[in-house]
């Protein structure tokens, strides 16, 4: 899948270090700022924010950026991976929103089929495929807290997420809106509160807090990583507060009625398409050198 | 799961492949280290075999032609095995292919001999030829015991023949020698049946018959003859009392007496009409007294002849010749009906001989028959045994000689080069294909039955659902670094499998081990 053209030059700025984003500092604040905006002064200051929305963006000032290795070390893709076969794939499958949403933001909701069947996983990269171009951005939000994974971005550490929004009221959506080092991409982790019940999700607040998220800026992606669907009920109501669902479906984990099942239940309406996840596909390494017999001896003996 | 595409079958075939590279190399590796060493254990068999032609010429059947069916024996094969698997052979082949170097005892004995009998196949190609074939784990043995049943099997065989040959020419012999004694017996009863009745001779009840009837129309003829002279006597002795001894012609005294008689009758006619009285009566009356007078006169004078002894000639008497020719006749009569009667008595007794005769010569002539049948039929088979024992004697010369020789070996062992059967070789090369093919079958087997989605296709072809990607897993650093070390030590793994392999392969061709 091609890049976008803005990609392509930050890429290639980036590679020869001439291209350093500048954002103003506090850019927590301007989150938080600009979100009671949307709660105080209604559309037409949500319009007017909307214009300089792409400077804001070049305006986001990142944390300290997570090196390749860090991003590898957890199995995200960068924009270096270009050969990679996993890049390529969400690529496409940005690519395939884009499309269908005809250019505008969506509330994209991920799940799996079954448990551990990797919709963190796809949740995460699809976010990093978004935020690959400079001209869009991704908010993934962790729904699934009985088993949330996207906090481990964070390292060590507590940090307010859905659930503390949720149960409190006092609480500013900004403080739930956290860097993790890559550019372009914002998590809502799931909070603190491992249990809520399937209400806060049908709750007028929460509702709002999607809309607001979604409105706030015209590029920004948003997708949440859904519960899978076997497991829990509560999947199908945030399916309903979400414009498109992407079925993660593991390899040789499911059978195929299990699949027709879950799609079914999503709707033919709301299912954007099926990822087939985590195909097995050895590493590309030197196989040469690998299977040569000689020099993995060789490397055993005098590595 | 459906596989739709070879190519998709493939790719899942390889996914999965990685995915299970640990369980693969290990069947890999085991089913080689498995098959090398079956392959090395495997007893090495190598084979011989020898072909025997037989003809089927069995010495009793063309001799006992027609005379007796010999039984035929189709299976050959069978009949074979049962010679060699005999114990004279089974023997034999213990000593000369060096089973009996340890001296093992009976039961071991048998032991071996039911390992050789295993060993061993006898079949036949055709029906002239029986095939035996000889496995072992020895090549020198394995050709010397196949050469050796060969052998053992024809001389046996011969030695059977020759005895077969001997049976039946002893058989033959005695029933000949039984069928001579026979017909001498037979010979016996007929001579002394003939001597002790003469006259029981073919044809003599017809002799006999002739006679009967000769004698009872002699003596049917000789009665009627007697009846003729009997009636003809009684006939003869009616005229005789008829007839006067001697004819008198009329004496005096007749002639008084006649004229007396006449002159009574007179007197009698003419007293019914007249009385005494009457002139005439009365005149009668004294002729009648004169004739008296006259008669009693020459009676007188007769009797004073008589008296006084002189012949007094009557000359009223002769001899009547009617009566002598009578009295003649009657005589001969006589004497013939006597000499018909002594004719019959005779013919009759001559008759009860004959009867008796042709009754005794009825009956010997039955038991004339059986027993003239019984030489017949001795002599006949007598004959013919003769000619067969003559055959049977050359057919036990040329056995003897074996001139007839109907057994040889068609083509003779020779000493295997090479082993036959599952050898080093094949072992290596299955186990090397075993070895790929087991866990690509097993993994093509999961793909079948696991209902699990491997592909793609799947969702879309089947389920007809949208498919955004197909996301391949995606490996850390770490990950590959292990996968890495992984596929290294799985790579030495196969090559170190390889080696061996080649390596046994190398000192089992250079007969090392």
């Amino acid at each position: 899948m091609t890049m976008s053209k803005i990609e392509k030059a930050l890429n290639k700025a980036r590679g020869m270090g001439s291209l350093r984003v500048v954002s103003p500092q506090p850019t927590r604040a301007m989150e938080q700022h600009s979100d009671n905006q949307i709660g105080t002064n209604g559309v037409t200051a949500l319009i007017e924010q909307r214009a300089s929305s792409s400077e804001a963006i070049a305006r986001m000032q990142e944390k300290t950026r997570l090196s390749k290795g860090m991003l590898a070390q957890n199995r995200i893709i960068y924009p270096e991976m270009d050969e990679n076969a996993t890049v390529r794939a969400f690529r496409e499958i940005r690519t395939k929103i884009i499309q269908k949403s005809l250019g505008q933001n969506c509330m994209i909701m991920v799940t799996s089929v079954t448990g551990g069947g990797g919709s963190s996983f796809v949740t995460l990269n699809l976010g990093m495929a978004f935020a690959f171009d400079a001209g869009k951005t991704a908010l993934l939000l962790d729904c699934n807290f009985r088993n949330p994974s996207l906090h481990r971005l964070f390292g060590a550490g507590t940090f307010h997420g859905l659930t503390d929004y949720l149960e409190n009221p006092e609480m500013d959506i900004g403080e739930i809106i956290h860097q993790v080092g890559i550019e372009r991409l914002r998590i809502i982790p799931s909070g603190g509160r491992r249990e809520i019940p399937a209400e806060y999700f049908t709750s007028n607040k929460m509702k709002q807090l999607l809309d607001s998220i979604k409105q706030r800026y015209r590029e920004r992606y948003i997708i949440l990583d859904a519960p899978p669907m076997t497991e829990s009920a509560d999947t199908r109501i945030l399916a309903e507060l979400c414009d498109y669902v992407v079925l993660v479906v593991p390899y040789g984990r499911v059978t195929d009625s299990q699949v027709d099942i879950s799609a079914k239940a999503i709707g033919e309406k709301k299912l954007l398409g099926i990822v087939f996840n985590n195909e097995p596909m050895p590493p590309v390494f030197k196989w040469r050198s690998i299977l040569n017999p000689f020099a993995a001896l060789w490397h055993k003996l005098f590595s | 799961m459906n596989l739709l595409h070879p190519e998709q079958l493939f790719k899942a075939l390889l996914s999965e492949a990685f995915y299970h590279r640990k369980a693969i190399v290990a069947v890999f590796v085991a089913v080689n280290l498995v098959m090398l060493s079956l392959g090395l254990l495997w007893p090495q068999a190598f084979s011989a075999s020898t072909s025997i032609l037989l003809e089927d010429k069995r010495v009793i059947q063309p001799l006992m032609q027609g005379a007796a069916v010999a039984t035929d024996v189709a299976d050959r094969g069978r009949l074979a095995r049962e010679v060699i698997f005999g114990r004279e052979i089974m023997n034999q082949i213990l000593e000369y292919a060096g089973w009996m170097k340890n001296n093992p005892s009976p039961a071991e004995q048998e032991k071996i001999i039911e390992k050789l009998i295993k060993q061993t196949s006898i079949r036949n190609i055709g029906r002239d030829i029986i095939v035996i074939e000889y496995k072992d784990s020895d090549p020198e043995r394995t050709f010397k015991t196949a050469q050796k049943y060969a052998e053992l099997f024809i001389s046996v065989s011969l030695g059977a023949k020759a005895a077969e040959s001997q049976a039946a020419f002893d058989f033959i012999d005695k029933q000949t020698e039984e069928y001579h004694n026979k017909l001498i017996k037979a010979e016996d009863q007929l001579k002394e049946f003939r001597s002790a009745n003469l006259d029981a001779r073919p044809g003599s009840d017809i002799d006999i018959s002739t006679r009967l009837n000769l004698l009872q129309t002699r003596i049917e003829q000789a009665t009627q003859d007697l009846k003729e002279a009997e009636v003809k006597k009684i006939s003869l002795e009616k005229q005789l009392s008829g007839e006067a001894e001697v004819a008198s012609t009329l004496s005096r005294e007749g002639q008084f007496r006649s004229r007396i008689a006449e002159l009574q009758s007179r007197l009698e006619t003419l007293r019914l009409s007249y009385h005494d009285t009457y002139p005439d009566i009365t005149q009668i009356k004294h002729q009648i007294e004169d004739l008296n007078q006259a008669i009693a006169e020459d009676q007188q004078q007769r009797a004073a002849a008589k008296a006084s002894g002189r012949v007094v000639l009557n000359e009223g008497i002769i001899n009547n010749p009617l009566y002598q020719q009578l009295k003649h006749e009657l005589s001969q009569t006589q004497t013939n009906i006597e000499m018909l009667n002594a004719r019959i008595t005779e013919a009759k007794r001559e008759l009860g001989h004959e009867l008796e005769r042709g009754r005794r010569v009825h009956g010997g002539e039955a038991t004339l028959a059986e027993l003239t049948r019984d030489y017949q039929v001795n002599r006949d088979i007598y004959q013919d045994l003769l000619k067969r024992r003559e055959n049977a004697r050359v057919s036990m010369n040329l056995d003897k000689e074996k001139q007839g020789l109907t057994i040889k070996i068609q083509e003779p062992a020779v000493l295997p080069r090479r082993p036959s059967g599952l050898r080093f070789f094949h072992f290596v090369v299955s186990g090397l294909m075993l070895g790929i093919a087991l866990p690509l079958g097993l993994l093509y087997a999961k793909l079948r039955l696991d209902p699990r989605i491997r592909m793609e296709a799947v969702i879309t072809d089947k389920r007809k659902l949208p498919l955004l990607a197909v996301v391949p897993h995606l490996w850390s650093p770490a990950e590959t670094q292990a996968v890495r070390r992984e596929v290294e030590w799985l790579s030495l793994a196969v090559s170190g499998t390889f080696l061996v392999v080649v390596l046994t392969t190398v000192l089992r061709v250079t007969k090392v081990i």
